[in-house]
Formats: structure tokens, sequence, C-alpha cells
């Protein structure tokens, strides 16, 4: 096993910061703050309030859904864009020049091949950046699809031990690539605002203006993961039950966004100690990263809890979730305590419209009835840990899930799977069982609500443990040191003549 | 291969039901499901790997499924019976305002309501949020209405008037049949009908047709609700113009007489039928264009050793039969002109319109089909460009008619020679067609 992440961030002395100068921070999400709540929004909130000695600037790279933000951002921060993929918006700016038509092959080549030249993507990705009207018209030519399969060829005909051997794609999914890596494009197109540090909340879509803002102006850039973004990548793809190619593509893409972003990062962010380890295993130099926990307001002392065997669960409906489980275990502790009573929070991800369908089609199936409600989206996720007896998490990927943190600020037990940063959190104060596996779940949620005593005594250990270690103010003043490190940096380069 | 890996990847190849796809998805499965830690899955992951490439997996796409949208041939429907109706207004609005001013308000008319009701339905009606995006604009869209009516009313009188509460009828109408309302929206048209030719003021008659379908709009809107992702204003615009053009090739011939008697009006009617019929011909296409890609290799081995890095691209229409799709196309003109010649051949045996302006509005007809379909297949700008060539040489015509419905039939034609093409080769290339038009918006 490597080595422990062993960036270390020196404590800024106060009075080198100049009184006037507040430092801007761009906060990239993806699909998120301040769109979503719960988990990653949560975190984003938490810091944007936190900081409010910086000037930020969110950027969210969202589907088109026309939806109000959920979160409202404090003084301190206002909002760019939102970048929408898989809109029907034109790009801004004149037409100019011919068109690169070489452009959507350099993307596949780039992002999809297994040793894909990051460099050359990024240089593709800046003249997105100088020419967005041109990203269009490269891709609405005949020749940028013909350079297009020219570079899918390439990627297809690569025979690599450790890649395994490419599909034969459809022309139908390599035309869906072909979409999607306009909106890379694109995404790499829309333009950033004036910053002194990049804040990239996942090595992924939201990378992508980050690194290109990078290379223009050298500004530092600071990677959060909260997942693994290549794992969960993987992972879906796994149970998605899709066809070998959009496995491929998927995954494919998934590695070369990471791959760009983590090349761009200058500190890599885990938020906890089994991501670290998986990014050193994907090739990250150990002395990039820097474990910064998540973490939540203690809060007063727990209330005990209700004493109704209600369980709670709260989270997107995502197959990274594992929702379909959740409902195996469910009907399983009904049939043992069949007074007990289950309610999850939190809406269909985008794009997950037939995982949602799944769900409710299971739901039925297993004949759950009122006994099993889906709540649809909170905007109180401490309030509805509150009401439980039991947390329940079934997730297959997790970082180091913000729920998990809320039940615990309640005084409230938690069984996870074992996923991430999970066992590490609950240590001492909930159950952990491998994923996936329904008959350890209900077993552990039985024995919880057959047992209320342990169950408060659960609650209230990581009430404490909470307090002691993931607590908000030891998570913000990690993020303050170093987001003051690398601004000094930055501000000391800036005063330095050119 | 070490007898771990080999246990390694049996257990990697039971919980996925296959081979892993790379050494990652090895190590995930590993990680997520055996508890492996994440370095020593990542190692173990890259040795359980053969050593030799494995024979490529042919793959091919979940189709997905596309529907004709339910209630599109009970929306037709109201729509020919919209037609009739207001075929038989022409006579007494001719009785009551002066054939005119009626002439001058349908020639308005038309290309208004069309450049309306496409421009509303690239911005809101063809989108599954319209409705609500419609329901946020409807105070806005009954103020512009009242604005239409006192505006050309201001400028050109009565037959303005008559113009604008056309306009706002057959354009609350599309919002109507959108909602669902088709059969309110027929009854509504119908009952003027009857109150016309019962000897009412003409536009009394025709104020409260447009009172009752704007109210019935706004009431019918009221309850739409939730997120709205409207269309770009630019598409918009550029469809309300191709909207206006077709309308000013229906309408822009001055030898087609809309006020005598019903059966000018009527003249319209056999190529409306047939648009209906070969329109829900052509959504056949929404899902055979996929289909004909769908398990299609989209790089295959040419060279004479099946090596893949020699390979020759297929996405091209090379390879790829599009017979099918132009064979769709081809059924759905044939139903255009059957149903067509067959409906004028009968207008003609009760004395109706001249020959010319029949077979003008089946060309137009035609044109008007392929306008609908270049801008589905994401080629909008091509389908304005063949209208406005249609509608140059229909002007040119009209300046020296030889005979009744020349202007509209040679507009029509320029139109169709010009579109037609463009049809065809997006149909016969339909990989790139759903590349670089379909799904890059």
């Amino acid at each position: 096993m490597a080595a422990a992440p062993a960036l270390e961030i020196a404590t800024p002395p106060p009075a080198a910061r100049p009184a006037a100068w507040r430092p801007r921070i761009l906060l990239t999400t993806e699909g998120t703050y301040p769109y979503a709540m719960g988990g990653v929004s949560s975190w984003c909130d938490l810091l944007v309030r936190g900081l409010d000695e910086f000037d930020w600037c969110v950027l969210p790279i969202v589907a088109p859904h026309g939806r109000a933000p959920l979160y409202e951002l404090p003084a301190h921060a206002r909002e760019a864009g939102p970048i929408e993929v898989w809109s029907e918006a034109l790009p801004r700016g004149r037409r100019a020049g011919r068109p690169r038509a070489a452009l959507p092959g350099a993307l596949v080549r780039g992002l999809l091949g297994w040793n894909g030249d990051a460099d050359a993507v990024l240089a593709e990705w800046l003249w997105c950046r100088r020419n967005p009207a041109g990203v269009r018209r490269a891709f609405r030519s005949g020749a940028g699809w013909a350079a297009f399969l020219d570079g899918l060829s390439d990627v297809l005909a690569e025979r690599i031990p450790e890649a395994g051997t490419p599909p034969r794609l459809d022309l139908v999914e390599a035309a869906a690539l072909y979409q999607t890596l306009y909106w890379v494009a694109r995404t790499a197109a829309a333009p950033t605002p004036p910053a002194d540090l990049l804040h990239v909340t996942a090595a992924g879509w939201s990378a992508i203006p980050a690194a290109v803002h990078r290379a223009l102006h050298g500004t530092p850039l600071v990677l959060t993961e909260h997942g693994v973004y290549v794992r969960e990548a993987y992972l879906a793809a796994a149970r998605g039950g899709g066809s070998p190619g959009a496995r491929f593509t998927a995954t494919r893409l998934a590695r070369g966004l990471a791959r760009i972003a983590y090349a761009s990062a200058d500190v890599i962010c885990p938020v906890t100690d089994a991501n670290a380890y998986w990014e050193m295993g994907l090739g990250i130099d150990p002395a990039k990263i820097l474990v910064l926990y998540n973490g939540l307001r203690q809060g007063e002392p727990p209330t005990p809890p209700p004493g109704e065997r209600i369980v709670v669960s709260v989270g997107r409906i995502d197959p990274l979730k594992d929702i379909h489980t959740l409902l195996r275990v469910a009907q399983e502790t009904l049939r043992i305590v069949p007074d007990a009573r289950f309610r999850h929070y939190g809406a269909v991800t985008d794009g997950e419209d037939a995982y949602g369908r799944s769900c409710l089609a299971l739901h039925h199936q297993l004949g759950l009835g009122e006994r099993f409600r889906f709540m649809g989206r909170t905007t109180d996720p401490t309030g509805v840990v509150r009401a439980a007896d039991v947390v329940l998490m079934t997730s297959i990927s997790e970082g180091l899930p913000m729920s998990v943190l809320e039940a615990m600020s309640q005084g409230r037990p938690v069984i996870s799977t074992c996923v991430g940063g999970v066992p590490d959190v609950i240590k001492g104060c909930g159950v952990v069982t491998s994923p996936g596996d329904d008959h350890a779940l209900t077993m552990a949620v039985v024995m919880l609500l057959r047992n209320p005593d342990l169950a408060w005594r659960l609650g209230r250990r990581g009430h404490d443990r909470l307090g002691r270690i993931f607590n908000e103010g030891a998570c913000v003043e990690g993020y303050r040191e170093l987001l003051h490190t690398m601004t000094r940096e930055r501000a000391q380069l800036r005063a330095v003549p050119s | 291969m070490s007898p771990d890996a080999t246990r390694a990847r049996r257990l990697v190849e039971a919980r996925l039901g296959r081979a892993p796809q790379d050494a990652l998805e090895a190590a995930v499965v590993l990680e997520a499901w055996a508890g492996v830690p994440a370095q020593r899955a990542l190692e173990t992951a890259r040795q359980l790997m053969p050593r030799r490439a494995a024979a490529p997996l042919a793959s091919v796409a979940v189709p997905t499924v596309t529907r004709r949208p339910p209630g599109l041939l009970v929306e037709g429907l109201a729509f020919l019976v919209s037609v009739v109706a207001i075929a038989l207004w022409a006579q007494p609005l001719a009785d009551s305002l002066g054939g005119a001013a009626v002439e001058r308000a349908l020639r308005l008319a038309l290309p208004m309501a069309l450049a309306l009701q496409w421009g509303l339905r690239a911005r809101h009606l063809g989108r599954p949020s319209g409705l609500a995006g419609l329901a946020r604009e409807r105070r806005a869209l009954a103020a512009g209405a009242a604005l239409l009516v006192a505006g050309l009313g201001a400028l050109l009188g009565e037959a303005g008037v008559l113009a604008a509460l056309l306009t706002v009828t057959w354009t609350g109408g599309a919002v109507l049949i959108r909602r669902g309302a088709s059969a309110f929206y027929a009854t509504a048209v119908t009952a003027a009908t009857v109150a016309l030719l019962a000897g009412a003021p003409g536009l009394v008659a025709v104020a409260g047709v447009a009172a009752l379908v704007v109210a019935a709009g706004a009431w019918a809107l009221r309850g739409a609700a939730g997120a709205v992702v409207p269309g770009r204003w630019s598409r918009t615009l550029g469809a309300a113009l191709t909207g206006a053009g077709v309308g000013t090739l229906l309408a822009g011939d001055p030898t087609v007489t809309w006020t005598a008697g019903s059966l000018g009006a009527l003249a319209l009617l056999p190529s409306a039928a047939g648009g209906l019929w070969a329109g829900l011909h052509l959504w056949k296409l929404a899902p055979a264009l996929p289909r004909a890609l769908t398990g299609v290799p989209a790089i295959v081995p040419s060279s004479p050793r099946g090596d893949v890095a020699a390979a020759r691209t297929a996405g091209s229409s090379r390879g790829v039969t599009a017979h099918s799709l132009v064979r769709t196309l081809a059924g759905a003109a044939g139903r255009l002109v059957a149903v067509t010649a067959a409906g004028s051949l009968a207008l003609v045996a009760v004395g109706g319109g001249p020959a010319g302006v029949l077979i003008g509005f089946g060309v137009v007809a035609l044109a008007s089909l392929l306008v609908g379909l270049l801008d589905s297949l994401g080629r909008p700008a091509w389908a304005g460009w063949g209208v406005a060539a249609g509608v140059g040489a229909e002007l040119l015509v009209r300046l020296a008619s030889p005979f009744p419905g020349a202007a509209l039939t040679a507009g029509g034609a320029v139109a169709l020679a010009v579109l037609a093409p463009a049809a065809i080769v997006l149909l016969a290339r339909p990989a790139r067609t759903l590349a670089t038009a379909l799904w890059i918006t």
C-alpha cells in the first residue's frame, strides 16, 4: 500500500493578505449546486457560506430543465452561467474562418484512447474557447463526421492488454458519442469569469471549463472529489445494462475527462482516505493529494428517536444509490417487522428516468404500498432524519456522504453499505455491510428496530463522533487554509512585474 | 495468469455475467463487490486481463422507442373540419363585408396565422414543456391578440379587423388542438359557420368565435405548470418566417379566388387531406432512421487480413442502405398525390375551382411536407431557403400569369425542386444526417 497522502498546507499568516483584496474563486459544479439538494450541494453551500472572505462565483453545468436554483447564494457569491449541455442554445460569437474539421477526431482520440494525449485535447479545448461559433460548424460538417470516424477507427484498433478489446460500435452508438463530444467541446467553449482560484467539484465535466481557464491564465486549480468519478462511471455502466458500445463510450469518456482533470489540478482533495487510495492507484502523485473530510455542524444534543419504527433513507434515485436493494431490504424487513415504515427522500437524477421507473415498478411488484413511500425531494434533510428511528443507505459508491453526517448530527444510527469513506465515518456508531447484501442489511435494520436502546446509544455515539472528527469547523478551516495558501501564491505571482 | 488472478477473474465474471471490459472495470468490481482495497484491486485487475487480444464484440445500440404522438389523427381531422367550415364562411362574409375586403383579409391572415403557428410550435407547442411555456406567456399572448386586431383595424379597416380575427382564431385553434380540445375547437368553428349561414353579421360572428377560442385557450392553459425549456428565438423566428412563406405561397397568387362561393376555399381541402395522410405516414421515419443504422458497424475492417487499423469508415452513405427511408418518403408523397388528385377530380366534377389552382395547392402541399421533413431532420435553414425560392418564383410568375393558379403552381414547383433533392440527400446518408444534423441542433 502506498504511503498516505502527503501534501501539507501551512497556515497562512492573516497579516499577509491585503485587507482590501478579496480573492475570487470560481466553483464549477456538475448537476449539483445550486440546482440539486443534499450531497455535494450541501458541501458546496457549507463552503461558500463558511468562507465569506472570498468572492465566490458558481458555474454550474446542467442539463436544461428550466428550474430555479434550490439554494439562495449569499451576498459574497453569484452564479455565472449556467452552462446548459444538451440544450438548443447556440454558441456565442460570430462565425469566423473555416470550421476546424479535425476537432471531433482529435477529441475522440485524446479522450477515448487508452493512452490519449491530454495536451492535445487541451489544445483543442483552447481552440473551442477562442472560436466558440466554430465548434458547431465543425460538428455539423460532413468533414467533421469523417474526421471523427477516422479517430474512432484508431481508438477501436487499439490492442492494449490492460484496456481489453474495444467493441465494434454501431453507427447509432457512434453518432451518440459524436453528440457527446460536441457537448464536451461546447462546454470547453463556454466563457469563464476572472478568478484567482478554480475549485472543481468532480473530475468530470465540471473540470472542462476550469482546465481551459487554467491553460489560458495559469490560475491554480483545486479538485475536490466526493466520489471517484471514474469508479462511479464504471459502476453505473456495469449496472446500467447498456450495450457493450454504450458501456465502452461512457467509461472511456469518464476516464478521459478524469485524466485531464487530474493533470490540470494543482491539489486534489478527496473527502476520504478510501478515495485517496483510488486516486493514487490511478497514477496521481501522492504529493498532490490532500484528504479533507466533509463536515457538518454538530448542533444541539440529539432528541430520542420517535420509536415508531421509521426507517429513512436520503439520496437521489440513481443506480449508484442502489434503490432496488433498498426496496428489497424494505420488503424483507416488513416480513419480520410488519409495523415498520420506510420513507425515501430524494428525486430522480436528471437523465435517470428509466431507473426511476424501474424503482416504481419494483415497488409495485414487491407490494410495498404505503409502507414504503417515495417522499420526493426534501429541503430539510436534517429534519427528515430526525423523524427516523434508523437511517439506511444502500449505495454502491460514495465518498463521504452528507446524508450519513446529517443522520449523525441528529443522533440517529446509520446502517450502510461499506463503500467509500462510510466505514471510517460510522465506526462505532452504526452498522456496515457489503454492498448489495440484502440479507445483512435487513438483519441490521431488524436488529436496531427491535433494540431501540442500542439504536439510541449508537446514535448518540455518532453525534459525539461528528463533533470530534467530522465537524463543520474542521472541514471549513481545512479549506480556508488551503484556499488562502493557493490564492496567496497567486497574488504573489501577480505582484511580480512581467 | 497466477491462481489468484484466475480466481479474481472468475469472481469478476460471475458478478458481471461476462468478461470485464478492461482492467478498470475489473478493479471496480473487485473493490465494490468483493471488498478488495482499491490499490490491490487495481493491481490484481491488471494481472487478470488476458495478454492476447480477444475478438471485438459486436455492439448493437439499445433502440429508443419513438412513437407517433397520440391524438395526431384527431388533430388532423379537427383541422380538416375547420378548413371545411372556414371555406363555408367565405360567401357569407363576402356578402356581409364585400368580396374585396374578405379576399384581402384572407390573403393577409393565411401567412400571419401560419407564421404564428409555426413560430409557436418551434418555441413552445412542439416541446414537452410547451403548454407550461405558453401558460407563462398567456397574458402577453392575449394582449398580442388584442393589439393585432386594433393595429390591423386601424391600418386596413374592416379587412384588417377580419384578417386579425381569423389569425387569432386559427392560432388559438392550434393551441386548443395541442391541449387536446380538438372537439371544442371544431364545434366552435362549426357553430360560427351555422351562425354565418343563418345570416349573422360577419364581423360579429368571427369576433365571437375568436373571443371564444382565445378565452378557451387561456382557460386550457391555466392548469399547465412546471419547468419550461423553450425553443431558441432564432429557431422560432426561422420557423415563423418559413410559415409565413408557405402562407404566402398559398395566398399569394391573385388568380386564386377565395370568395367565389364556398368551392373557392374548398379547393384547399383535397391537398389538406392528402397532406394529413402523408404526414401521418412520414412519422414512420422517426423510428426508421435510427433503426436503419442500428447494428451497422461504424468502422468496418476492409483489408484482406481484416486488420481493424486499416479500416475504412462506413459512416457515410456507403455500406448503409437508405432505400427504406427514401421509400417511406416516396410513400408519403404518393399518398398526398393520390388523395389530392382524387379530391380535386371530385371538386372539378361538381364545378369546383380551376384545375391549375387544384394542382397548385397539391404542389404546395408536397413542398410543405418536405419543409416539415427538413425541419425535423435538423435542417430548417434549407427548408427556409426552399420556401423563399418558391415565393420568389410565385412573385415572378404572377406578373404574367398564363392561367389561373399558374403562379401558385410555379412557386410550389420551384420550392419542390429545391427541397426534394435536399430531403433525398439527407435520407440517403442517414448516419451523417443523424450525427451532424439531427443530434447537433
